[in-house]
This record gives C-alpha cells, sequence and structure tokens, in this order.
C-alpha cells in the first residue's frame, strides 16, 4: 500500500500524498509498512518497488537518492513501531534518540535529493514532513535524555534544518522550479525551533539571511497563506521582543487578519497575546471586552489587567500582574506589560483633572491624595502615604513622555495644565 | 656508538653549567652550547641516529640510576627517568648532552623537595616584605601606563628567557654569574626554572592535573598550552594564597596587583579541575573587589562562573551575586536575559535583601521613579551601590531630562541633588557643570543681595540634557558581556 501510494505521489506529482507519506506516525501506512519487510531485504524491496521511477521524470541519482531515501525512512517507522508493539513498557532506553538519530539520516538524504538528485519543486512537502519530524523526535529524545549531560538533539536538529533552509533560499533555477517557495515554510520551523531553544538572536539570523537574498523572492503574497501567517506572527513577536513595538504590531495584524477565522482560535490567541500588549505600548489603547468573548484564555490573562489600567485602579495593577507574574513572564510579556503602568496613573491624574471640573492648577497634594487612594485599593485596603516628591516625579515623568500636557510649579505647589488638552488622546 | 666527531672533540667543558640548574627538568637552554664549533641545531645529529637507538653514555646513565635505588623509591625515580629522557629526545639533544654529567634522577627530585619546601617557608614567613610585593607594587591604578624600570626589565627578561629557552638558539652571551643572578630574579616571580617547557608526562586529560608548585603568589599568563603541574598550585597552597590576598587587599589596596593574582589563582583552580566552596569563595572575594573598584568586565567573569558553581548545588552567597546579577542586567539594558532570570526566581530568591533591592530597583526604572531610584540608590545592601554606580550617571542625566521637561522656569539646586541622590548641593553642582549645564546655574539674592540659593534654569537647560542623556545611553558596552 505505501509503494502503490508512493509510486502513484510520485509519477502523478501528488505532492499532499508525498508529504502526507512520509509522515513516519501516519498509522495509515506506519504499521503495515514496518512490517512489510525486514532489515535485511528493504533495500532490494524498495529497489523492486520503484524500479519504474526513471519513466517518472527522475534521473538515475534522483532515482537512486530516492531509493536511499525510502529505505532511511523505513528504518525510522520501523524503530517506531517496533518498541510500541513488542514491549509493554513504556520505551526502551534509547529509543527517541535511536529514532531521532534515523530520522536525521532521512534529513541528509532529502536534502541530498534535492541538492543533487534533481528533485523537483512540487516535491518540497516531502522536506517539509522530513523536518516536521526531525524536530519533534529531536525534542523527544531531549526529553527522554535530559539527565544526561549530551549535547541538545535539538541544536543539532536546529544545524540540519538550517541546511534545510538555505537549500530553499539560495537556489537559483527559474522561479516556477524553484525551491524558494519553501522558504517561508523552513524559515518558520527554524524559528519554532531557536524559539524553544531560547534564542532569539539565532531567530534574527534567519531574518537577516531572509533580508540579504530576499530580493529575488516572489513576493510574500504569492506563498500559502499558512506560511504567511506563520512567518508574520514570527516576525512580529521577534520584533516585540527586541521592543520595536510599531513593526511588531504591523507584522501580528497581519497575521491575525490573514489567519481565517474558522481556524482553530488557538492561532488567534497566539498572536493577541502579543498585540495586545504591543498596541498598548504603541496607542495605550486596551481592548475592549468584546474581543474576549471567544477567546476565554485571554480573557484570564488579559481581563484583570486591562481593567485596572481602564479605571486608573493602581492596587488592582499591581495585583493583576503579580497574580499572573509566572504565565506573563513565561510569554515574555511581564516586562511590556509592567510599563503600561503609565498608563494607570495618566487615567488616575485624568481623573483627578475631571473631579476638578478640567482645572487648569491643580494642587500636587491632590494627585497625591489620588494616588494614595488607589493604592489602597476598592476594598478599603490601608490607605497608602506617598511622598509629596514621589508624586512630583511621576507628574514629571507623565509630562515628559508626553502622556500630560503642562508644567509643576514647585513654589506653588501646583500643577498647571494645558487648558486645550491637558491628556492628550483621550478627549480633555 | 659513536658520538658525531664535533661533539666529541669538545668534551664536556662547557657542561658545568648543568651544576646551575635549580630545579628539574631537562638540560638547561644554553648550556651545552657555548662549545661554540657549531651554532646549527644539533637535531641533525639526533635524527640522523633514529629515535629508537640511545647512546651508550645514556645507557650507562639509566644504569647508574637504579645502582642504589630502593623498591620505595622506584616508582618516582622511573617516572622522573623517563621525564628526562623524553624531554632530551623531544628537544633532539639526546646526543648531544653529556650523560656522564648528568645529575641522577634522585637529584632532581631532591633538588624539587628542597627548593618546594623553603620557597614555601620563605613565602610564608616573610609576608608583606617579600620583594615580589615589591616588583608588583610597580603597577598601580593610576599608573598604569608607567612602567617602572625594574618592571620593564623584568618584562624584557621574561621574553628573553623565553625565546631562549629553545634548544635550537644556542648562543647565549650571558656570563655564568649572570645567568644565575639572572634566574635568581626571575625565580622570585616565578616558582619554577623560566622555562615554559611542554609538558613531559603524555597528558591525560580525564584526569585532573594536580600542582606542584609550593609558591604562594604567581603572576597570571593566559595558558596557551597544557599547564604545567610544576607551575601550578595546589589546593592547600591555593588557600594559603587567598589569605595572604585577603590581607594584602585590606592593608595595600593595590588592585592590579590583586586582580593579576586572584586571576592566577583562578586559573589555577581551573586546571585543577576543583570545584567546591573554595572555589566559590575566590570568585565571590574577586567578584566584589571588582566590583569596589569598578572593574565590571572582571566582574562579570566572576559572576558567570558563580553562576555555574550555585547551579551544581555549591554553597556560596547565592543570593545576593542574584541580586547583583539583575543590577548587571539593568545596567547592560539586557532585557531578554533579565525576562529569563525573572523566570528563575523562587519565591525564597524573592524574599531576599538583595534580590529584593535589585527588584525594586528594576520597577523604579521601569516606570522612571527616578525618587525611588535614588533612594535605593543611596540604602543598597553590601556591594549593590557599586554596582549602581555603573548606570547612575545615566540614569541621573535622564531623571533630570524629566525635570526639565516639567519644572518651569527653574528650581532649587537642592530639591535637584535631593532627588538624585547626591551626597551635597556642592557634588549636585559639579555633576551639572560636568554635564554642560554650567551656563544654566544661577545664584539668586534678596533685595539686600545676600545670596538665596542656587537655581537651575531648567526650561533652557532642557535640550542640552536632553542631548547629554542621549549620549550617556548610547553607550553601554563591556568586554566580557555574557
Amino acid at each position: 500500500m505505501f509503494f502503490t501510494d508512493l509510486r502513484s505521489a510520485l509519477v502523478g506529482q501528488n505532492a499532499l500524498l508525498l508529504g502526507t507519506l512520509f509522515n513516519p506516525t501516519n498509522s495509515d501506512y506506519s504499521r503495515s509498512f514496518a512490517y512489510s519487510s525486514n532489515a535485511a531485504q528493504i533495500n532490494e524491496v524498495v529497489r523492486r518497488e520503484l524500479g519504474s521511477l526513471r519513466s517518472a521524470g527522475f534521473t538515475n541519482n534522483g532515482k537512486e537518492i530516492m531509493i536511499e531515501t525510502v529505505v532511511a525512512f523505513w528504518n525510522v517507522v520501523y524503530e517506531l513501531e517496533r518498541s510500541g508493539v513488542t514491549t509493554h513498557r513504556e520505551h526502551d532506553e534509547g529509543y527517541w534518540p535511536k529514532v531521532y538519530a534515523a530520522q536525521r539520516t532521512v534529513m541528509g538524504l532529502v536534502c541530498r535529493g534535492f541538492n543533487t538528485g534533481g528533485w523537483a519543486n512540487w516535491m518540497l512537502p516531502m522536506l517539509y514532513s522530513t523536518c516536521r519530524y526531525l524536530r519533534e523526535f529531536a525534542m523527544a529524545a531531549d526529553d527522554e535524555d535530559s539527565k544526561a549531560e549530551n549535547a541538545s538533539s535539538l541544536e543539532d536538529a536546529a544545524r540540519h534544518l538550517n541546511k534545510g533552509f538555505t537549500l530553499c533560499l539560495s537556489d537559483r533555477a527559474p522561479l516556477p522550479e524553484s525551491r524558494k517557495w519553501g522558504t517561508y515554510y523552513m524559515a518558520n520551523i527554524l524559528f519554532k525551533t531557536y524559539f524553544k531553544l531560547n534564542s532569539i538572536t539565532l531567530s534574527k539570523n534567519v531574518l537577516k539571511a531572509l533580508e540579504a537574498l530576499g530580493k529575488d523572492l516572489p513576493p510574500i503574497e504569492q506563498f500559502p497563506k499558512s506560511h504567511i501567517v506563520t512567518f508574520k506572527y514570527y516576525v512580529g513577536v521577534i520584533n516585540f521582543l527586541e521592543e520595536h513595538y510599531k513593526a511588531a504590531e504591523e507584522n501580528l495584524l497581519t497575521a491575525l487578519q490573514l489567519c481565517k477565522s474558522t481556524a482553530s482560535s488557538r492561532n488567534h490567541q497566539l498572536i493577541l497575546t502579543y498585540l495586545i500588549p504591543a498596541h498598548l505600548i504603541t496607542t495605550h489603547q486596551v481592548p475592549s471586552s468584546d474581543l474576549f468573548r471567544n477567546y476565554p484564555r485571554l480573557r484570564t490573562l488579559f481581563g484583570p489587567i486591562t481593567a485596572a489600567i481602564r479605571s486608573g485602579n493602581l492596587q488592582a495593577f499591581e495585583a493583576a500582574l503579580e497574580q499572573n507574574e509566572d504565565e506573563y513572564v513565561k510569554r515574555r510579556i511581564y516586562l511590556t506589560l509592567e510599563r503600561s503602568r503609565d498608563i494607570v496613573l495618566r487615567n488616575l491624574f485624568r481623573k483627578v483633572f475631571l473631579i476638578s471640573n478640567k482645572s487648569t492648577r491643580i494642587p500636587v497634594e491632590d494627585f497625591r491624595k489620588a494616588m494614595g487612594f488607589s493604592l489602597a485599593g476598592k476594598n478599603g485596603g490601608l490607605r497608602k502615604e506617598i511622598e509629596a516628591e514621589e508624586v512630583e516625579c511621576l507628574l514629571a515623568g507623565m509630562i515628559y513622555k508626553g502622556l500630560m500636557k503642562g508644567y509643576i510649579s514647585r513654589d506653588y505647589g501646583k500643577v498647571v495644565l494645558s487648558g486645550t488638552s491637558a491628556f492628550p488622546g483621550t478627549g480633555v | 656508538m659513536a658520538a658525531p666527531p664535533w661533539r666529541s672533540s669538545t668534551g664536556g667543558v662547557s657542561y658545568t653549567a648543568v651544576a646551575a640548574r635549580r630545579t628539574l627538568g631537562g638540560p638547561k637552554p644554553g648550556s651545552h652550547a657555548p662549545n661554540g664549533t657549531s651554532t646549527s641545531s644539533p637535531a641533525p645529529a639526533g635524527s640522523s641516529q633514529g629515535r629508537t637507538t640511545f647512546p651508550d653514555k645514556l645507557k650507562q646513565y639509566v644504569a647508574r640510576t637504579f645502582e642504589d635505588c630502593t623498591d620505595a623509591e622506584k616508582p618516582q625515580v622511573e617516572a622522573e627517568l623517563k621525564r628526562i629522557i623524553t624531554d632530551a629526545f623531544n628537544e633532539k639533544v639526546v646526543w648531544t648532552v653529556d650523560w656522564d654529567k648528568m645529575p641522577l634522577p634522585q637529584q632532581f627530585i631532591a633538588n624539587r623537595e628542597n627548593e618546594a619546601r623553603s620557597s614555601g617557608e620563605a613565602r610564608l614567613s616573610k609576608g608583606d616584605t617579600s620583594p615580589t610585593r615589591r616588583s608588583f607594587g610597580a603597577f598601580s591604578l593610576g599608573d598604569k601606563k608607567r612602567k617602572s624600570p625594574e618592571q620593564s626589565e623584568a618584562k624584557k627578561l621574561e621574553k628573553r628567557i623565553r625565546s631562549d629557552n629553545s634548544y635550537s638558539s644556542p648562543s647565549d652571551e650571558l656570563s655564568q654569574s649572570d645567568k644565575e643572578k639572572r634566574a635568581r630574579r626571575f625565580g622570585l616571580n616565578n616558582p619554577t626554572p623560566p622555562s615554559p617547557q611542554p609538558s613531559y608526562e603524555p597528558v591525560d586529560t580525564s584526569k585532573p592535573l594536580v600542582g606542584r608548585c609550593m609558591n604562594l603568589e604567581k603572576r597570571y599568563l593566559r595558558l596557551t598550552s597544557e599547564a604545567d603541574p610544576n607551575t601550578v598550585r595546589p589546593l592547600h597552597i591555593l588557600k594559603q594564597t587567598l589569605e595572604l590576598l585577603k590581607r594584602k587587599w585590606r592593608t595595600e589596596q593595590n588592585y592590579a596587583y590583586i586582580c593579576d593574582q586572584f586571576k592566577s589563582l583562578r586559573q589555577d583552580l581551573t586546571v585543577q579541575h576543583i570545584k567546591n566552596e573554595f572555589t566559590v569563595s575566590v570568585y565571590e572575594i574577586h567578584a566584589r573587589i571588582a566590583l569596589e573598584k569598578g572593574d565590571l568586565g572582571e566582574y562579570n567573569q566572576c559572576q558567570s562562573q558563580l553562576a555555574n558553581l550555585y547551579a551544581e548545588g555549591i554553597k556560596g552567597h547565592k543570593y545576593e551575586f542574584k541580586g547583583y546579577r539583575i543590577l548587571y542586567l539593568i545596567h547592560t539594558c539586557n532585557r531578554a536575559d533579565m525576562n529569563d532570570l525573572l523566570a528563575s526566581l523562587t519565591p525564597a530568591e524573592k524574599a531576599d535583601d538583595h534580590v529584593k533591592h535589585a527588584l525594586d530597583v528594576r520597577s523604579a526604572m521601569s516606570v522612571n521613579n527616578y525618587h525611588r531610584l535614588f533612594k535605593l540608590y543611596l540604602n543598597a545592601p553590601s556591594m549593590g551601590a557599586y554596582l549602581m554606580d555603573a548606570f547612575v550617571n545615566r540614569e541621573r542625566l535622564a531623571a533630570l531630562s524629566a525635570i526639565c521637561k516639567a519644572y518651569r522656569p527653574d528650581i532649587d539646586t537642592r530639591f535637584v541633588a535631593e532627588e538624585l541622590g547626591f551626597e551635597g548641593d556642592h557634588d549636585c553642582i559639579t555633576w551639572l557643570i560636568e554635564n554642560g549645564g554650567e551656563e544654566f546655574i544661577k545664584q539668586t539674592t534678596d533685595e539686600k543681595g545676600a545670596p538665596t540659593g542656587i537655581r537651575f534654569l531648567t526650561s533652557k537647560a532642557a535640550a542640552t540634557v536632553e542631548a547629554a542623556k542621549g549620549k550617556a545611553f548610547h553607550k553601554v558596552d563591556i568586554k566580557g558581556q555574557v
């Protein structure tokens, strides 16, 4: 069955089917394929089954590499199946490292097939499948091996994936036949891997490579949407972590808009996890509660903190920040969200201004009291006394950042606010 | 087997030099050379004979060695003998050395032990008056570029000795007494004969090396090859070294010397794979001293080693240094690492004074709360303030920028001094002047002309201060950055 479908995929140039076939965990094929032969005979079997490949447009070398690849792939499937069936224990020791090593052989052969075997670019999904499982097996191997101090398999995988990326990016064939069409898929899988390895710097290297050679790439709109969405998401997150919030927002927004509305809301939530804080920094706007309606996870993550920001409640803000600290830090948004304390303060001071009937001369003392109440919180905690100098310092910060318009007259102990727009962008 | 003709003619006349050798190892550089009959390398003679044949004289030498050798000392003697012969082969002098005059291995061992013992004692008892200290005294912090004659001579000699040391450059014009004098002087800075010779034994990298050097002090020299056990101090000596260095730092405060000594101390620990609480305390003390002197590059090296040592579960002042690490990350504006560090903090760590202080600093800075920041600066625990020194200037400029924009038209400099954590008005005004604010400082007087205060013209100064701030934030660059 495997060979029948493989032949028909190769002859009929069925890219989708080819990709599916090289998924070693695909239960439609794996069991029967694994037990269709044994280590001694598999070479001969594959050679016989794929004997007619030259008629499908393969060069002799290309055919030879394909045979080797399928043999190597059988090894992976066999390794996977064998332990799963023969033992009732979890897995033998060294199970995943063995599977990973086998998959790495497949990876090497697939790269060679494209590089020297003249494999056509419609076969790229075969590369995709191979890379995908290379990464997964590497992670499984690392999990199993976590106690040993071996070099990480995932790091090793990253190097092989990078070869796959270069294989696509630097192909010089004319566009219709070019492997350049695989560039973004490969970039994405690299990003994914580097993020897992906690190495943002390496991700930036991918972006640099794209920048250097990217002018020859087809316009990004012509790539499959799924490639674009993931790519834009990662570029957005990288910019976010580099504190380039404007660029982050643009990329994340594109990703969100391209992301099918019927798609799982998981992707939306992932994108919004970074888009919401980025938007908060660039525009000082918090999301409306409507946004959370379909995303319960986002509601727990951002609901309390955005409510605190909106109402200028310092105590609630601190509480929300503290409550979700672990999750925020894990997603690397803590330091960004923390910066929105400015907005809480702005909203609080704005309230003082409104309560004073928009008087343009407000005693520093009034702001001090307001902060005391806000820090105590709604539930009547102890009102905290803030030093007047600290309030002045925070006011100075507001003015410096353009969140308030006016100046402090220290001799009179007053803040003199602009008559036309004391709090720019908030309607007053 | 006959010796080469040019060798046999000169005989052993020039080999009196051998006796002058102070410790061990192969023949002394230059000792065989002054025979003058040949300035070319003796190597061809050795190689033409093939490496597996031995001169008869050497065979006799070996026989002499074991003549009256007890079973107890045999292993040690064998090792020593092997070393001598291997060395002779390596240096291609096996055919040129006069084996008749070569001291027996036993003698090398005895010499070495004697010297090690006596020099170790001397170092300990002499303490501060040791000449080593005096030669190091030439390094002083403010005097880095100027070298005292003594020191530069030592440098020159060191270089000279090293280049002289290869057997293929046999012309050594120093007289015997000069050589001895030189060896003595050099020996003060270097416990072993001035020969960075390749190690004699085949190096087994899986087994940690154990040093044999008994001197407390040692100059730091970056290793370019396998460490030589003769120049490496074993753990019990290093412990004495640390005490000595602590004492010296208290009494002399000579940072260049201390830093150099600590680096060699760390090197000796590293090459011997010593990782224990002593190692931790060495790094901690060096880190603290580096902090005190504002040497962030050196501090950072210690810090990263400490992180590894703590991670292996070795006890030390983990929390204190975690606090410093946070402050350091603030200084370098390293957000990615800061995020990782925050993610790794445990509740116990967060409750520690050092960590808490550093976290407060971070959170004050995240909202530009300079009022709180400089209060924390003045109340930093342990060495925290030294680290904060690194970024305090930059943050003061940032704060002054905000003050200039927010207060109009001017402000009392005393207020600035208080808000920016200066110890007095005077310091503050000096700082303002240093940052180009001189023209914006104005003395105010009452009607009678008596001075009432010093004001800073905030509105007018805003642009200047903003520019200074931009510049200050532009350069955060440290060697050895991680």
